[in-house]
Protein backbone atom coordinates (compact mmCIF):
# COMPACT_ATOMS: atom_id res chain seq x y z
CA UNK A 1 0.00 0.00 0.00
CA UNK A 2 2.81 2.59 1.42
CA UNK A 3 6.05 1.75 0.85
CA UNK A 4 9.79 3.98 0.84
CA UNK A 5 12.73 3.26 -0.28
CA UNK A 6 15.68 5.03 1.50
CA UNK A 7 13.57 8.50 0.95
CA UNK A 8 15.71 11.32 2.11
CA UNK A 9 14.64 15.12 1.79
CA UNK A 10 17.12 17.82 1.90
CA UNK A 11 16.36 21.38 1.84
CA UNK A 12 18.36 23.81 0.30
CA UNK A 13 19.88 25.00 3.43
CA UNK A 14 21.25 21.51 3.41
CA UNK A 15 19.15 20.46 6.65
CA UNK A 16 17.93 17.32 6.28
CA UNK A 17 14.36 16.73 7.30
CA UNK A 18 13.99 13.24 6.22
CA UNK A 19 17.30 10.34 5.92
CA UNK A 20 17.26 7.40 4.44
CA UNK A 21 13.80 6.46 5.54
CA UNK A 22 12.40 3.11 4.27
CA UNK A 23 9.18 1.08 5.62
CA UNK A 24 6.20 -0.24 3.84
CA UNK A 25 3.07 -0.11 5.34
CA UNK A 26 0.30 -2.67 4.38
CA UNK A 27 -3.49 -2.14 3.30
CA UNK A 28 -5.54 -2.20 6.36
CA UNK A 29 -2.93 -1.16 8.90
CA UNK A 30 -3.43 1.42 11.99
CA UNK A 31 -0.04 3.10 12.27
CA UNK A 32 0.95 6.23 14.69
CA UNK A 33 4.05 8.04 13.73
CA UNK A 34 5.44 9.70 16.34
CA UNK A 35 8.88 11.75 17.18
CA UNK A 36 9.68 15.24 18.56
CA UNK A 37 8.73 18.18 17.03
CA UNK A 38 11.21 18.91 13.45
CA UNK A 39 11.65 15.18 13.78
CA UNK A 40 10.47 15.15 10.12
CA UNK A 41 6.86 13.88 10.82
CA UNK A 42 4.73 16.20 8.74
CA UNK A 43 7.63 16.30 5.57
CA UNK A 44 6.56 12.15 5.74
CA UNK A 45 3.36 13.09 5.37
CA UNK A 46 3.05 15.48 2.84
CA UNK A 47 5.31 13.43 0.63
CA UNK A 48 2.66 10.67 0.74
CA UNK A 49 0.04 12.77 -1.02
CA UNK A 50 2.86 14.48 -2.76
CA UNK A 51 2.99 17.76 -1.21
CA UNK A 52 6.65 17.24 -1.28
CA UNK A 53 8.93 15.56 -3.61
CA UNK A 54 12.07 13.39 -1.99
CA UNK A 55 15.83 14.72 -2.80
CA UNK A 56 16.58 10.85 -3.23
CA UNK A 57 14.63 7.52 -2.59
CA UNK A 58 11.20 6.32 -4.24
CA UNK A 59 7.45 6.24 -2.36
CA UNK A 60 4.99 4.08 -3.70
CA UNK A 61 1.67 4.40 -3.13
CA UNK A 62 -1.14 1.78 -4.38
CA UNK A 63 1.82 0.65 -6.51
CA UNK A 64 2.10 3.62 -7.98
CA UNK A 65 5.79 6.14 -8.29
CA UNK A 66 4.25 9.11 -6.36
CA UNK A 67 6.89 10.98 -7.36
CA UNK A 68 6.89 10.12 -10.96
CA UNK A 69 3.10 11.21 -11.04
CA UNK A 70 3.09 13.93 -13.67
CA UNK A 71 1.82 17.21 -11.93
CA UNK A 72 -1.80 17.01 -14.23
CA UNK A 73 -2.21 13.48 -12.03
CA UNK A 74 -1.72 14.61 -8.86
CA UNK A 75 -5.86 15.38 -8.31
CA UNK A 76 -6.49 11.94 -8.61
CA UNK A 77 -3.83 10.60 -5.84
CA UNK A 78 -5.09 12.63 -3.68
CA UNK A 79 -8.65 11.66 -4.10
CA UNK A 80 -7.75 8.05 -2.89
CA UNK A 81 -6.57 9.93 0.10
CA UNK A 82 -7.74 11.53 3.03
CA UNK A 83 -6.14 14.37 4.78
CA UNK A 84 -6.77 15.53 8.37
CA UNK A 85 -4.93 18.60 10.11
CA UNK A 86 -4.32 19.49 13.30
CA UNK A 87 -5.71 23.13 12.62
CA UNK A 88 -8.74 21.60 10.47
CA UNK A 89 -8.95 23.61 7.73
CA UNK A 90 -11.93 23.85 6.83
CA UNK A 91 -13.23 27.19 4.48
CA UNK A 92 -15.12 29.74 6.37
CA UNK A 93 -17.28 30.97 4.30
CA UNK A 94 -19.04 27.91 3.08
CA UNK A 95 -21.47 25.64 5.48
CA UNK A 96 -20.72 22.24 6.52
CA UNK A 97 -21.94 20.33 3.74
CA UNK A 98 -20.19 22.53 1.38
CA UNK A 99 -16.92 21.93 2.79
CA UNK A 100 -18.22 18.04 3.24
CA UNK A 101 -18.86 17.88 -0.64
CA UNK A 102 -16.40 19.55 -1.72
CA UNK A 103 -14.63 16.93 -3.61
CA UNK A 104 -18.29 15.02 -4.79
CA UNK A 105 -18.99 18.77 -5.99
CA UNK A 106 -15.32 18.29 -8.10
CA UNK A 107 -16.51 14.93 -9.00
CA UNK A 108 -19.71 16.15 -10.64
CA UNK A 109 -21.67 14.14 -8.66
CA UNK A 110 -25.42 15.05 -8.58
CA UNK A 111 -27.16 17.67 -5.46
CA UNK A 112 -29.23 14.71 -4.28
CA UNK A 113 -26.42 12.21 -3.88
CA UNK A 114 -23.79 14.44 -2.68
CA UNK A 115 -26.85 15.10 0.25
CA UNK A 116 -26.54 11.57 1.07
CA UNK A 117 -22.67 11.21 1.29
CA UNK A 118 -22.78 14.64 3.49
CA UNK A 119 -25.51 12.43 5.66
CA UNK A 120 -23.66 9.52 5.92
CA UNK A 121 -20.15 10.82 6.41
CA UNK A 122 -21.48 13.59 8.51
CA UNK A 123 -23.95 10.73 10.80
CA UNK A 124 -20.19 8.76 11.41
CA UNK A 125 -18.67 11.73 13.13
CA UNK A 126 -21.89 12.56 15.18
CA UNK A 127 -22.71 15.82 13.01
CA UNK A 128 -25.35 14.63 10.39
CA UNK A 129 -27.33 17.56 11.93
CA UNK A 130 -24.76 20.48 11.37
CA UNK A 131 -25.02 20.59 8.04
CA UNK A 132 -26.20 24.42 7.44
CA UNK A 133 -23.24 25.38 10.16
CA UNK A 134 -20.40 27.30 9.07
CA UNK A 135 -16.98 26.08 10.54
CA UNK A 136 -16.61 28.80 13.13
CA UNK A 137 -20.32 28.06 14.83
CA UNK A 138 -18.35 25.19 15.49
CA UNK A 139 -16.23 24.14 19.17
CA UNK A 140 -13.13 22.67 18.07
CA UNK A 141 -13.91 19.24 18.44
CA UNK A 142 -17.03 19.11 16.07
CA UNK A 143 -14.37 21.34 13.37
CA UNK A 144 -11.81 18.38 13.37
CA UNK A 145 -14.67 15.59 12.91
CA UNK A 146 -16.22 17.76 9.81
CA UNK A 147 -12.85 18.10 8.57
CA UNK A 148 -12.68 14.14 9.24
CA UNK A 149 -15.86 13.11 7.60
CA UNK A 150 -14.69 15.54 4.77
CA UNK A 151 -11.61 13.00 4.27
CA UNK A 152 -13.81 10.04 4.91
CA UNK A 153 -16.77 11.22 2.05
CA UNK A 154 -15.13 9.85 -1.06
CA UNK A 155 -14.11 6.34 1.10
CA UNK A 156 -10.27 6.53 0.87
CA UNK A 157 -7.96 3.91 0.55
CA UNK A 158 -5.85 6.04 3.02
CA UNK A 159 -6.52 8.78 5.98
CA UNK A 160 -3.58 10.78 7.13
CA UNK A 161 -4.23 13.16 10.34
CA UNK A 162 -1.22 15.35 11.39
CA UNK A 163 -1.76 15.87 15.08
CA UNK A 164 -5.61 16.16 14.70
CA UNK A 165 -5.37 15.92 18.57
CA UNK A 166 -3.10 18.71 18.73
CA UNK A 167 -5.64 21.81 19.44
CA UNK A 168 -8.16 19.10 21.68
CA UNK A 169 -9.28 18.89 25.35
CA UNK A 170 -8.35 15.06 26.40
CA UNK A 171 -11.92 14.07 26.08
CA UNK A 172 -12.26 15.29 22.61
CA UNK A 173 -9.26 13.81 21.64
CA UNK A 174 -10.35 10.68 22.89
CA UNK A 175 -13.29 11.24 20.84
CA UNK A 176 -11.57 11.66 17.76
CA UNK A 177 -8.84 9.20 18.43
CA UNK A 178 -12.08 6.71 18.44
CA UNK A 179 -13.28 7.66 15.10
CA UNK A 180 -9.50 7.00 13.64
CA UNK A 181 -9.68 3.75 15.02
CA UNK A 182 -13.14 3.37 13.74
CA UNK A 183 -12.28 4.10 10.31
CA UNK A 184 -9.64 1.83 10.39
CA UNK A 185 -12.00 -1.05 11.77
CA UNK A 186 -13.90 -0.37 8.37
CA UNK A 187 -10.52 -1.30 6.25
CA UNK A 188 -8.97 2.11 5.53
CA UNK A 189 -5.11 2.49 6.25
CA UNK A 190 -4.81 4.92 8.72
CA UNK A 191 -1.47 7.25 9.71
CA UNK A 192 -1.77 9.15 12.99
CA UNK A 193 1.31 11.19 13.13
CA UNK A 194 1.38 12.51 16.97
CA UNK A 195 3.76 13.16 20.05
CA UNK A 196 1.07 12.06 22.56
CA UNK A 197 2.99 9.11 23.78
CA UNK A 198 0.43 8.28 26.94
CA UNK A 199 -2.61 7.75 23.64
CA UNK A 200 -0.10 5.32 21.95
CA UNK A 201 0.86 3.25 25.13
CA UNK A 202 -3.00 3.13 25.86
CA UNK A 203 -3.98 2.08 22.09
CA UNK A 204 -1.37 0.29 20.91
CA UNK A 205 -0.74 -0.48 17.47
CA UNK A 206 2.13 -0.19 14.89
CA UNK A 207 4.47 2.93 15.86
CA UNK A 208 6.79 4.80 13.82
CA UNK A 209 9.66 6.89 15.60
CA UNK A 210 11.32 9.51 13.71
CA UNK A 211 14.27 10.79 15.07
CA UNK A 212 16.11 14.04 13.42
CA UNK A 213 14.83 12.76 9.99
CA UNK A 214 15.66 9.08 10.45
CA UNK A 215 13.90 6.02 11.30
CA UNK A 216 14.75 5.69 14.39
CA UNK A 217 11.95 2.97 15.37
CA UNK A 218 9.63 0.79 13.83
CA UNK A 219 7.80 -1.36 16.75
CA UNK A 220 4.16 -2.82 17.32
CA UNK A 221 2.81 -1.87 20.72
CA UNK A 222 0.21 -3.88 22.91
CA UNK A 223 -2.06 -1.59 24.45
CA UNK A 224 -2.56 -0.90 27.96
CA UNK A 225 -6.11 -0.16 28.02
CA UNK A 226 -7.42 -0.88 24.31
CA UNK A 227 -11.25 -0.96 25.86
CA UNK A 228 -11.10 2.68 26.43
CA UNK A 229 -10.38 3.53 23.15
CA UNK A 230 -12.14 0.62 21.44
CA UNK A 231 -15.05 1.89 19.17
CA UNK A 232 -17.42 -0.67 19.20
CA UNK A 233 -17.24 -1.26 22.98
CA UNK A 234 -17.68 2.99 22.97
CA UNK A 235 -21.04 2.14 21.05
CA UNK A 236 -22.81 0.79 24.09
CA UNK A 237 -24.56 3.49 25.47
CA UNK A 238 -23.00 4.81 29.23
CA UNK A 239 -25.84 5.12 31.34
CA UNK A 240 -25.17 7.22 34.62
CA UNK A 241 -26.20 4.98 37.50
CA UNK A 242 -28.36 7.33 38.90
CA UNK A 243 -30.69 6.45 36.22
CA UNK A 244 -31.22 2.83 36.08
CA UNK A 245 -34.20 1.68 37.90
CA UNK A 246 -33.66 0.01 41.09
CA UNK A 247 -34.76 -3.99 40.73
CA UNK A 248 -38.28 -4.08 41.68
CA UNK A 249 -39.33 -5.66 44.93
CA UNK A 250 -40.18 -9.01 45.01
CA UNK A 251 -44.54 -9.00 45.25
CA UNK A 252 -45.25 -9.41 48.95
CA UNK A 253 -46.90 -12.39 49.95
CA UNK A 254 -50.71 -11.55 51.13
CA UNK A 255 -51.99 -13.07 54.19
CA UNK A 256 -54.84 -15.23 53.05
CA UNK B 1 -18.09 16.70 -14.34
CA UNK B 2 -20.51 17.75 -17.04
CA UNK B 3 -19.51 20.96 -18.47
CA UNK B 4 -22.98 22.46 -17.96
CA UNK B 5 -22.41 22.06 -14.05
CA UNK B 6 -18.74 23.51 -14.03
CA UNK B 7 -19.69 26.13 -15.80
CA UNK B 8 -22.35 26.89 -13.73
CA UNK B 9 -20.16 26.65 -10.62
CA UNK B 10 -17.23 28.99 -12.08
CA UNK B 11 -19.58 31.58 -12.26
CA UNK B 12 -21.40 30.82 -9.25
CA UNK B 13 -18.06 31.11 -7.38
CA UNK B 14 -16.77 34.46 -10.42
CA UNK B 15 -20.20 36.21 -8.99
CA UNK B 16 -19.10 35.49 -5.39
CA UNK B 17 -16.09 36.82 -5.22
CA UNK B 18 -16.57 40.04 -7.29
CA UNK B 19 -19.77 40.68 -4.65
CA UNK B 20 -17.08 39.93 -1.70
CA UNK B 21 -14.67 42.32 -3.26
CA UNK B 22 -16.75 44.54 -4.40
CA UNK B 23 -15.08 47.58 -3.97
CA UNK B 24 -11.67 46.02 -6.19
CA UNK B 25 -13.52 45.01 -8.65
CA UNK B 26 -15.39 48.30 -9.10
CA UNK B 27 -11.41 49.52 -9.81
CA UNK B 28 -10.97 46.82 -12.26
CA UNK B 29 -14.37 47.61 -13.51
CA UNK B 30 -14.06 51.55 -14.46
CA UNK B 31 -10.50 51.25 -15.67
CA UNK B 32 -11.67 49.37 -18.07
CA UNK B 33 -14.95 51.17 -18.62
CA UNK B 34 -12.97 54.28 -19.23
CA UNK B 35 -10.42 52.49 -21.46
CA UNK B 36 -13.55 51.39 -23.80
CA UNK B 37 -15.49 54.03 -23.36
CA UNK B 38 -12.44 56.30 -24.95
CA UNK B 39 -12.11 54.23 -27.45
CA UNK B 40 -15.61 54.00 -28.07
CA UNK B 41 -15.78 57.83 -28.90
CA UNK B 42 -12.76 57.60 -30.68
CA UNK B 43 -14.15 54.54 -33.10
CA UNK B 44 -18.09 57.03 -33.18
CA UNK B 45 -16.09 59.67 -34.47
CA UNK B 46 -13.74 58.83 -36.95
CA UNK B 47 -16.78 55.95 -38.26
CA UNK B 48 -19.20 59.14 -38.44
CA UNK B 49 -16.26 61.27 -40.23
CA UNK B 50 -15.67 58.29 -42.46
CA UNK B 51 -19.10 58.12 -43.42
CA UNK B 52 -19.60 61.48 -43.96
CA UNK B 53 -16.49 61.85 -46.28
CA UNK B 54 -18.33 58.53 -47.73
CA UNK B 55 -21.28 60.89 -48.68
CA UNK B 56 -19.31 63.65 -49.84
CA UNK B 57 -17.34 61.00 -52.06
CA UNK B 58 -20.67 60.30 -53.60
CA UNK B 59 -21.38 63.96 -54.37
CA UNK B 60 -18.01 64.86 -55.64
CA UNK B 61 -17.61 66.67 -58.04
CA UNK B 62 -14.86 68.99 -60.22
CA UNK B 63 -15.93 72.61 -61.58
CA UNK B 64 -14.60 74.05 -64.66
CA UNK B 65 -14.68 77.93 -64.34
CA UNK B 66 -14.75 79.43 -67.98
CA UNK B 67 -13.52 83.04 -68.64
CA UNK B 68 -15.96 86.02 -68.80
CA UNK B 69 -16.39 86.11 -72.78
CA UNK B 70 -16.89 82.41 -73.28
CA UNK B 71 -19.83 82.24 -75.38
CA UNK B 72 -23.16 80.45 -74.38
CA UNK B 73 -22.18 78.11 -77.65
CA UNK B 74 -19.28 77.40 -76.50
CA UNK B 75 -20.41 76.14 -73.17
CA UNK B 76 -22.78 73.75 -74.45
CA UNK B 77 -19.90 72.01 -76.70
CA UNK B 78 -17.66 71.89 -73.70
CA UNK B 79 -20.26 70.27 -71.69
CA UNK B 80 -20.95 67.35 -74.76
CA UNK B 81 -17.28 67.19 -74.64
CA UNK B 82 -16.70 66.49 -70.78
CA UNK B 83 -19.59 64.11 -70.66
CA UNK B 84 -17.73 61.97 -72.72
CA UNK B 85 -15.08 61.00 -70.49
CA UNK B 86 -14.96 57.77 -68.74
CA UNK B 87 -16.15 58.27 -65.36
CA UNK B 88 -18.00 61.19 -65.76
CA UNK B 89 -21.65 60.92 -63.98
CA UNK B 90 -23.28 63.97 -65.04
CA UNK B 91 -22.09 67.35 -66.71
CA UNK B 92 -24.43 70.29 -66.44
CA UNK B 93 -23.52 73.39 -67.70
CA UNK B 94 -24.37 76.42 -65.78
CA UNK B 95 -24.15 79.73 -67.60
CA UNK B 96 -23.44 83.28 -65.72
CA UNK B 97 -27.23 84.13 -65.34
CA UNK B 98 -27.77 81.25 -63.52
CA UNK B 99 -25.06 81.02 -61.63
CA UNK B 100 -25.93 85.10 -60.34
CA UNK B 101 -29.29 83.60 -59.90
CA UNK B 102 -28.57 80.92 -57.99
CA UNK B 103 -26.00 82.76 -55.97
CA UNK B 104 -29.13 85.37 -55.36
CA UNK B 105 -31.34 82.46 -54.05
CA UNK B 106 -28.92 80.92 -51.80
CA UNK B 107 -28.04 84.17 -50.11
CA UNK B 108 -30.90 86.02 -50.55
CA UNK B 109 -28.96 89.07 -48.21
CA UNK B 110 -26.13 89.48 -50.26
CA UNK B 111 -27.97 88.99 -53.46
CA UNK B 112 -27.34 93.55 -54.18
CA UNK B 113 -23.47 92.58 -54.28
CA UNK B 114 -24.21 90.84 -57.72
CA UNK B 115 -27.18 92.84 -59.32
CA UNK B 116 -26.49 96.11 -61.14
CA UNK B 117 -24.00 94.99 -62.96
CA UNK B 118 -22.84 95.73 -66.41
CA UNK B 119 -21.67 92.40 -67.26
CA UNK B 120 -22.64 89.19 -65.65
CA UNK B 121 -20.40 89.29 -62.53
CA UNK B 122 -20.00 85.58 -61.67
CA UNK B 123 -18.43 83.18 -64.26
CA UNK B 124 -20.35 80.32 -66.54
CA UNK B 125 -19.30 77.01 -65.56
CA UNK B 126 -19.33 73.29 -65.89
CA UNK B 127 -19.88 71.16 -62.81
CA UNK B 128 -19.36 67.87 -63.68
CA UNK B 129 -20.08 65.23 -61.35
CA UNK B 130 -17.57 62.10 -61.13
CA UNK B 131 -18.75 58.34 -60.59
CA UNK B 132 -18.34 57.71 -56.54
CA UNK B 133 -17.13 54.01 -57.12
CA UNK B 134 -14.20 55.00 -58.75
CA UNK B 135 -13.48 58.16 -55.78
CA UNK B 136 -13.18 60.02 -58.87
CA UNK B 137 -10.18 58.66 -59.96
CA UNK B 138 -10.91 56.78 -63.52
CA UNK B 139 -7.92 56.28 -65.71
CA UNK B 140 -6.36 59.41 -67.59
CA UNK B 141 -8.02 61.36 -64.78
CA UNK B 142 -4.87 63.73 -64.29
CA UNK B 143 -4.40 64.12 -67.88
CA UNK B 144 -7.69 65.18 -68.58
CA UNK B 145 -7.81 67.56 -66.31
CA UNK B 146 -4.39 68.85 -67.18
CA UNK B 147 -5.95 69.28 -70.67
CA UNK B 148 -8.84 71.24 -69.67
CA UNK B 149 -6.11 73.57 -67.81
CA UNK B 150 -4.63 74.31 -71.26
CA UNK B 151 -7.46 75.29 -72.95
CA UNK B 152 -7.91 79.07 -73.94
CA UNK B 153 -11.70 79.29 -72.62
CA UNK B 154 -10.93 77.83 -68.85
CA UNK B 155 -9.81 80.46 -66.51
CA UNK B 156 -10.12 77.58 -62.85
CA UNK B 157 -10.63 74.35 -61.91
CA UNK B 158 -12.00 73.61 -58.50
CA UNK B 159 -11.87 69.88 -57.79
CA UNK B 160 -13.26 68.53 -54.37
CA UNK B 161 -11.03 65.24 -54.51
CA UNK B 162 -7.86 67.41 -52.90
CA UNK B 163 -9.76 68.58 -49.57
CA UNK B 164 -11.70 65.44 -49.84
CA UNK B 165 -8.47 63.50 -49.94
CA UNK B 166 -7.22 65.44 -46.86
CA UNK B 167 -10.13 64.84 -45.08
CA UNK B 168 -9.75 61.28 -45.20
CA UNK B 169 -6.49 61.46 -43.90
CA UNK B 170 -7.56 63.27 -40.90
CA UNK B 171 -10.09 60.16 -40.52
CA UNK B 172 -7.16 58.42 -40.66
CA UNK B 173 -4.93 59.86 -38.14
CA UNK B 174 -8.02 60.16 -36.07
CA UNK B 175 -8.42 56.04 -35.64
CA UNK B 176 -4.87 55.80 -35.25
CA UNK B 177 -4.59 57.81 -32.42
CA UNK B 178 -8.03 56.08 -31.03
CA UNK B 179 -6.07 53.03 -31.56
CA UNK B 180 -2.72 53.73 -29.72
CA UNK B 181 -4.75 55.62 -26.83
CA UNK B 182 -6.87 52.46 -26.90
CA UNK B 183 -4.30 49.91 -26.90
CA UNK B 184 -2.53 52.06 -24.03
CA UNK B 185 -5.25 52.24 -21.85
CA UNK B 186 -6.35 48.94 -22.29
CA UNK B 187 -3.14 47.72 -21.00
CA UNK B 188 -3.40 49.73 -17.99
CA UNK B 189 -7.15 48.07 -17.60
CA UNK B 190 -5.37 44.42 -17.68
CA UNK B 191 -2.92 45.74 -15.49
CA UNK B 192 -5.47 46.51 -13.18
CA UNK B 193 -7.58 43.63 -13.67
CA UNK B 194 -4.30 41.51 -13.17
CA UNK B 195 -3.82 43.10 -10.01
CA UNK B 196 -7.29 42.90 -8.79
CA UNK B 197 -7.62 38.99 -9.49
CA UNK B 198 -4.10 38.09 -8.18
CA UNK B 199 -5.16 40.24 -4.96
CA UNK B 200 -8.31 37.70 -4.89
CA UNK B 201 -6.33 34.65 -5.66
CA UNK B 202 -4.20 35.85 -2.34
CA UNK B 203 -7.20 36.41 -0.44
CA UNK B 204 -8.07 32.66 -1.09
CA UNK B 205 -4.88 31.01 -0.80
CA UNK B 206 -5.43 29.11 1.86
CA UNK B 207 -8.78 28.26 0.35
CA UNK B 208 -6.95 26.94 -2.94
CA UNK B 209 -4.69 25.01 -0.49
CA UNK B 210 -7.40 22.90 0.57
CA UNK B 211 -8.99 22.73 -3.02
CA UNK B 212 -6.05 21.16 -4.03
CA UNK B 213 -6.06 19.46 -0.64
CA UNK B 214 -8.88 17.25 -1.41
CA UNK B 215 -8.20 16.61 -5.12
CA UNK B 216 -9.45 19.61 -7.43
CA UNK B 217 -7.61 20.06 -10.29
CA UNK B 218 -5.61 23.08 -11.10
CA UNK B 219 -8.82 24.25 -14.14
CA UNK B 220 -11.41 23.45 -11.44
CA UNK B 221 -9.70 25.81 -9.37
CA UNK B 222 -8.41 28.09 -11.81
CA UNK B 223 -11.50 28.29 -13.73
CA UNK B 224 -13.46 31.00 -11.45
CA UNK B 225 -10.68 33.20 -11.54
CA UNK B 226 -11.19 33.33 -15.43
CA UNK B 227 -14.37 33.94 -15.47
CA UNK B 228 -14.01 36.97 -12.48
CA UNK B 229 -11.39 38.66 -14.86
CA UNK B 230 -14.12 37.94 -17.88
CA UNK B 231 -17.01 39.29 -16.36
CA UNK B 232 -15.16 42.17 -14.90
CA UNK B 233 -14.52 42.80 -18.35
CA UNK B 234 -17.79 42.24 -19.93
CA UNK B 235 -19.37 44.56 -17.24
CA UNK B 236 -16.41 47.81 -18.10
CA UNK B 237 -18.09 47.08 -21.66
CA UNK B 238 -21.24 47.12 -21.14
CA UNK B 239 -20.97 50.53 -18.64
CA UNK B 240 -18.59 51.91 -21.81
CA UNK B 241 -21.31 51.19 -24.10
CA UNK B 242 -24.10 52.55 -22.04
CA UNK B 243 -22.11 55.91 -20.89
CA UNK B 244 -21.37 56.17 -25.01
CA UNK B 245 -25.09 55.75 -26.04
CA UNK B 246 -25.94 58.28 -22.99
CA UNK B 247 -23.25 60.81 -23.78
CA UNK B 248 -24.35 60.00 -27.73
CA UNK B 249 -27.87 61.10 -26.88
CA UNK B 250 -27.06 64.37 -24.35
CA UNK B 251 -24.78 65.55 -27.03
CA UNK B 252 -27.50 65.30 -29.88
CA UNK B 253 -30.27 67.08 -27.44
CA UNK B 254 -28.11 70.13 -26.80
CA UNK B 255 -26.35 70.29 -30.20
CA UNK B 256 -29.47 69.23 -33.08
CA UNK B 257 -27.66 70.30 -36.31
CA UNK B 258 -24.60 71.55 -35.16
CA UNK B 259 -21.13 70.30 -37.28
CA UNK B 260 -20.93 67.78 -34.03
CA UNK B 261 -24.35 66.22 -34.75
CA UNK B 262 -24.30 66.49 -38.43
CA UNK B 263 -20.45 64.91 -39.25
CA UNK B 264 -19.20 63.58 -35.78
CA UNK B 265 -22.02 61.91 -34.19
CA UNK B 266 -24.66 61.55 -36.59
CA UNK B 267 -25.04 58.04 -36.42
CA UNK B 268 -24.93 56.15 -32.95
CA UNK B 269 -22.50 52.57 -33.38
CA UNK B 270 -23.76 49.51 -34.70
CA UNK B 271 -24.82 46.61 -33.43
CA UNK B 272 -21.26 45.14 -34.16
CA UNK B 273 -19.78 47.23 -33.00
CA UNK B 274 -21.16 47.65 -29.59
CA UNK B 275 -20.82 43.82 -29.48
CA UNK B 276 -17.27 44.32 -30.51
CA UNK B 277 -16.56 46.75 -27.55
CA UNK B 278 -18.22 44.48 -24.86
CA UNK B 279 -16.28 41.15 -26.15
CA UNK B 280 -12.68 43.29 -26.23
CA UNK B 281 -13.56 43.89 -22.54
CA UNK B 282 -14.09 40.45 -21.80
CA UNK B 283 -10.64 39.40 -23.76
CA UNK B 284 -9.06 42.21 -21.81
CA UNK B 285 -10.69 40.55 -18.59
CA UNK B 286 -10.02 37.08 -19.20
CA UNK B 287 -6.05 38.30 -20.02
CA UNK B 288 -5.79 40.07 -17.19
CA UNK B 289 -7.03 37.16 -15.19
CA UNK B 290 -4.34 34.64 -17.02
CA UNK B 291 -1.91 36.76 -16.97
CA UNK B 292 -2.36 36.85 -13.16
CA UNK B 293 -2.33 33.24 -12.74
CA UNK B 294 0.55 31.80 -14.93
CA UNK B 295 2.45 29.62 -13.86
CA UNK B 296 2.79 29.26 -9.70
CA UNK B 297 1.24 32.57 -9.34
CA UNK B 298 -1.31 30.71 -7.58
Amino acid sequence: MIQFFHVSKKYPGGQAALDEVTFDIPRGQFVFLTGASGAGKTTLLRMIFREEVPTSGQILVNGRNVSAIPRSKIPYLRRTIGVVFQDFRLIARKTIFENVTYLPQVLGVDLQEQKKLAYQALRRVGLAHRLNAFPPELSGGEQQRVAIARALINDPDILIADEPTGNLDPDLSREILRLFLEVNLRGTTVILATHDRDTIQRVGRRVLTLDHGRLANDQELIGTDPPALDPLAAEAPQVPEELIPAPEPPPEETAG
Amino acid sequence: MSLLKALRYFFREAGVNLLRGWKVSLLAVLTIAVSLFIGGAFLLVSDNLESSVERWRGEMRVVIYLKPETPEADLRRLAAEAARAPGVRSVEPVTAAAARKRFQEVFPSLSNLVAGWQEEPLPASLEIGLDPRTAGNAPGREAWLASWRTRPEVSLIDDDREWLGQLATAVAVVRTVGVALVAGLLGAAIFTIASVIRLTAYLHAEEIGIMRLVGATELYIRAPFYVEGLLQGVIGGLLASGALWAGYQLLHARGGGSLFSSVLALDFLGAQQVAFLILLGGAAGLFGAVVSLRREAL
